[in-house]
């Protein structure tokens, strides 16, 4: 590829493992335009990014953290070939300056691709405080490219590091040519492979010693493509090198090829690093605790019970106000409740929408805009507080390197139902949204393990099925509000937990599969940056923000007709003759079994079908329909029992997962059946549950 | 000379340090085990091994946690101190 010195405008592209402070550094450069992630697998998605530098538009490219070039996973492949593509101008890969020996592997295979790279040491900061002196300038001159300290703590080195990736774009700095390592005596067996693929040069798109390389490594998708351009016998005939090379060192040649790269780092930085004292981190107790048996699991939960209790009562007053309840403080229980967020925010919006009709006068428009857009947005909007001060704790708990450890440590109770440590992540985030938790999935590597979490983790409740469970417990005797309560929680894990055995052991007979597994990475605990926790609330309160002001929005709408028009298209003011009271009775009957009398069970049903959409409408329906002010007011006025109340909130828990996350399940699992299935498995579930339920009760 | 003892990663204990022999297997797991340096030839630390859940190692200066199904199908070499 010809290129211009006179360019003004480059594409530089970032790589890095996992945990070398990459998304940090991407964040800092491009002045915070794009996404941070540090729950594994978030940065799956390629993130871009302008900046300006020397009178230079630079287009960063934030590749997603990877150990190496492998087609193991899709973020390898990304990764790779956008770097073949020579798209890039120029690519910096970072890596961690306490861990130079382990991340620079990506490094030098990144160089055996191209030239035109520069190294960044990350962490430079916290590696002299570690006793570890790095000689740059004699690795840059063995490798033949910039590297460069940096530090996103002090930020030092940001522009030195943005100004050697400009020199390396403008032919300035850099390799002409791809690193060549020696490989020793897989040589011979290298240029035979190299040989072979020269006859097609000018079809190949790769460079020539990369592909032999590869393919002696085992790559599948390399091989696919040169049997495609060069032909089934060349094909068969690289995979006979392969099969020869297996024999002769009796080993894997993908184990022989890595095991030279490392030595061959080695060589480059044995004394270009200098360890003085090795220092373990000084939480290395803490972090023993994790690893104990009982004690690990039981921290771990205890860290993340914590953490809701923190965060809902903060934004709803529960639990606290349930707990002061039964201690007899009845004042103190209910302004707990009133001041908490969510109870200030209620209060806001509904004196918004009393003076906007007290303003304006009472008319269908106004009462769209009170009644219909801004309680139903309102009634989502309350929730923001919760999501970020739980994304507040996910982050630091990402950030400082406590969560990883908490997987380990509930991996082996885990296992028992069929999933790995990793699940431990989006089953937590699960608790706040199934939607970030879906795509949190990425990150664990067993793809049959992935797709049961798929299915199963929307039974784990979210912040919106909490309301409508809190709002149920609210017409109850404190005590058995309560009891309301963990009833749903306790039924909900209980279906996730038995789901996931059920599916897990179908595919262990089907396969022979064994336990889950687990390769976790432990980066040492250190103090999060405020900076990168800030970020991640950011995102998560305007992922939600976006929610509520677009699908919320609309649905508000669509119900406020739907209630307010009867069939005949005419304005009613009674629900009971609406378009949605006509829909809701031909599904009345789904809760005639638990005694529900047929003049009510429409508004039951129709608030249950809003749920399908968005579950925390399931409320703001039940009020509107009953032309009450509040949920304990509209289920006193459906006058349901202990029995039907308890019964519904099972169903409302398991039944079905709201739009936005079967859309996600959909693009990540990219079948319809696979939807469907989740679907109607949940619904069968939720039906059974709650007519066990209220049968149980009945006799209780 | 005898040769030395081989032994599995899981069967090493906490506090002990070994070298890698073999690592048994084929498919996806095996490569990100090179990649994150565990390559035979290579010397691990076991920092826990509590004999019931994951392993936990350190290979070049990085702790990671390794489930014992895996650990079983490293070869191990122990060094004595």
């Amino acid at each position: 590829m010809s290129r211009s010195t006179h360019k003004k405008e480059y594409e530089i592209a970032i790589i890095g493992q996992p945990n070398v402070g990459k998304s940090t550094l991407f964040n800092i450069l491009t002045g915070r335009r794009a996404h941070v992630a540090n729950w594994p697998g978030v940065t799956v998605e390629v993130h871009e990014g302008e900046t300006e530098f020397d009178g230079y538009k630079i287009k960063l490219v934030d590749l997603p953290g990877i150990y190496g070039f492998s087609t193991l996973s899709l973020e390898e492949r990304i990764a790779r070939n956008y770097i073949l593509s020579g798209r890039p101008d120029a690519v910096i890969v970072l890596v961690d300056s306490l861990n130079p020996e382990r991340t620079m592997y990506l490094a030098i295979q990144a160089l055996e691709m191209t030239g035109k790279v520069v190294i960044g040491f990350t962490k430079s900061d916290a590696a002299h405080a570690h006793g570890i002196h790095i000689n740059y300038d004699l690795i840059s001159k063995r490798l033949g490219v910039p590297v460069i300290p940096v530090s996103a703590a002090t930020l030092r080195g940001i522009r030195s590091l943005l100004r050697a990736a400009i020199d390396v774009a403008r032919g300035k700095a850099g390799r002409r040519k791809p690193l060549r390592i020696d490989y020793g005596e897989l040589e011979p067996h290298v240029s035979s492979i190299e040989s072979i693929l020269r006859g097609f040069e000018e079809r190949l798109e790769y460079p020539i010693r990369w592909m032999a390389l590869r393919l002696l490594e085992g790559d599948d998708d390399l091989y696919k493509y040169v049997k495609g351009v060069c032909g089934e016998a060349v094909a068969e005939e690289i995979q006979r090198i392969r099969e020869e090379v297996r024999r002769i060192f009796h080993r894997d040649p993908a184990e022989l090829l890595a095991r030279k790269r490392f030595e061959y780092l080695r060589k480059i930085l044995g004394d270009a690093i200098v360890r003085l004292a090795i220092k373990r981190g000084r939480f290395e107790g803490f972090t023993r605790l994790f690893y104990r048996p009982f004690i690990g699991p039981i921290l771990s939960i205890a860290i993340l019970l914590g953490m809701f209790m923190i965060a809902f009562t903060i934004n709803t007053g529960f639990p606290l106000n349930i707990l002061l309840d039964s201690l007899g403080m009845h004042g103190a229980a209910s302004a707990v409740e009133e001041y908490s967020i969510g109870g200030l925010m209620e209060k806001l919006f509904s004196w918004i929408s009393g003076w906007i009709i007290n303003t304006f006068g009472e008319s269908w428009l106004t009462d769209l805009i009170a009644n219909g857009i801004i309680s139903g947005v309102g009634s989502v909007l309350i929730f923001l507080p919760l999501i970020m001060i739980v994304s507040l704790f996910l982050a630091i708990l990402e950030d400082s390197g406590i969560a990883p450890r908490m997987a380990v440590s509930l991996h082996g109770p885990l296992s028992k139902i069929g999933v790995s440590g990793h699940a431990i992540f989006p089953m937590t985030m699960s608790l706040g949204c199934n939607v970030p938790a879906i795509l949190a999935t990425r990150a664990i590597p067993s793809r049959s393990e992935r797709l049961r979490l798929l299915i199963t983790l929307p039974f784990i409740p979210c912040q919106a099925r909490l309301v409508v469970i809190l709002a149920f417990a609210s017409s109850l005797v404190s005590g058995y509000g309560a009891l309301l309560v963990v009833l749903g929680y306790a039924v909900a894990f209980l279906a996730f937990a038995l789901v996931n055995k059920v599916l897990y052991m179908l595919e262990k007979r089907k396969t022979g599969r064994k336990e889950p597994e687990l390769v976790l990475e432990l980066p040492p605990i250190h103090r999060p940056l405020g900076r990168v926790i800030w970020w991640h609330v950011w995102d998560s309160s305007k992922h939600f923000l976006k929610k509520a002001g677009t699908i919320i929005f609309a649905l508000s709408i669509i119900l406020w007709f739907m209630i307010n028009v009867s069939p005949s298209l005419a304005l009613t003011d009674n629900p009971a003759e609406s378009i949605a009271a006509g829909f809701a009775h031909f599904l009345s009957p789904i809760v005639y079994p638990i005694g529900i009398s047929p003049g009510k069970a429409w508004i039951v049903a129709f608030a249950l079908l809003v749920g399908f959409i968005a579950k925390e409408a399931v409320i703001e329906t039940l009020t509107i329909l009953t032309g009450t002010a509040s949920a304990q007011q509209a289920l006193a006025l459906l006058g349901l029992t202990v029995p039907q109340l308890a019964a519904l909130t099972v169903f409302v828990v398991l039944y079905v997962p709201c739009i936005a996350t079967l859309a996600v399940i959909y693009s990540e699992s990219r079948s319809i059946k696979h939807t469907l299935a989740t679907i109607a498995l949940m619904l069968s579930i939720a039906y059974v549950a709650m007519l066990i339920t209220y049968g149980l009760s009945l006799i209780l | 000379m005898s040769t030395p003892r081989q032994i599995t990663l899981e069967q090493m204990p906490s506090g002990s340090r070994g070298r890698v022999v073999e690592i048994i297997g084929r498919g996806g797991w095996i490569y990100r085990l090179y990649q994150m340096g565990l390559t035979p030839g290579v010397t691990v630390d076991v920092v826990m091994n509590i004999g019931r859940g994951p392993i936990i190692i350190r290979v070049m200066g990085v702790e990671i946690a390794i489930g014992r199904g895996i650990a079983r199908r490293i070869i191990v070499e122990p060094i004595n101190p």
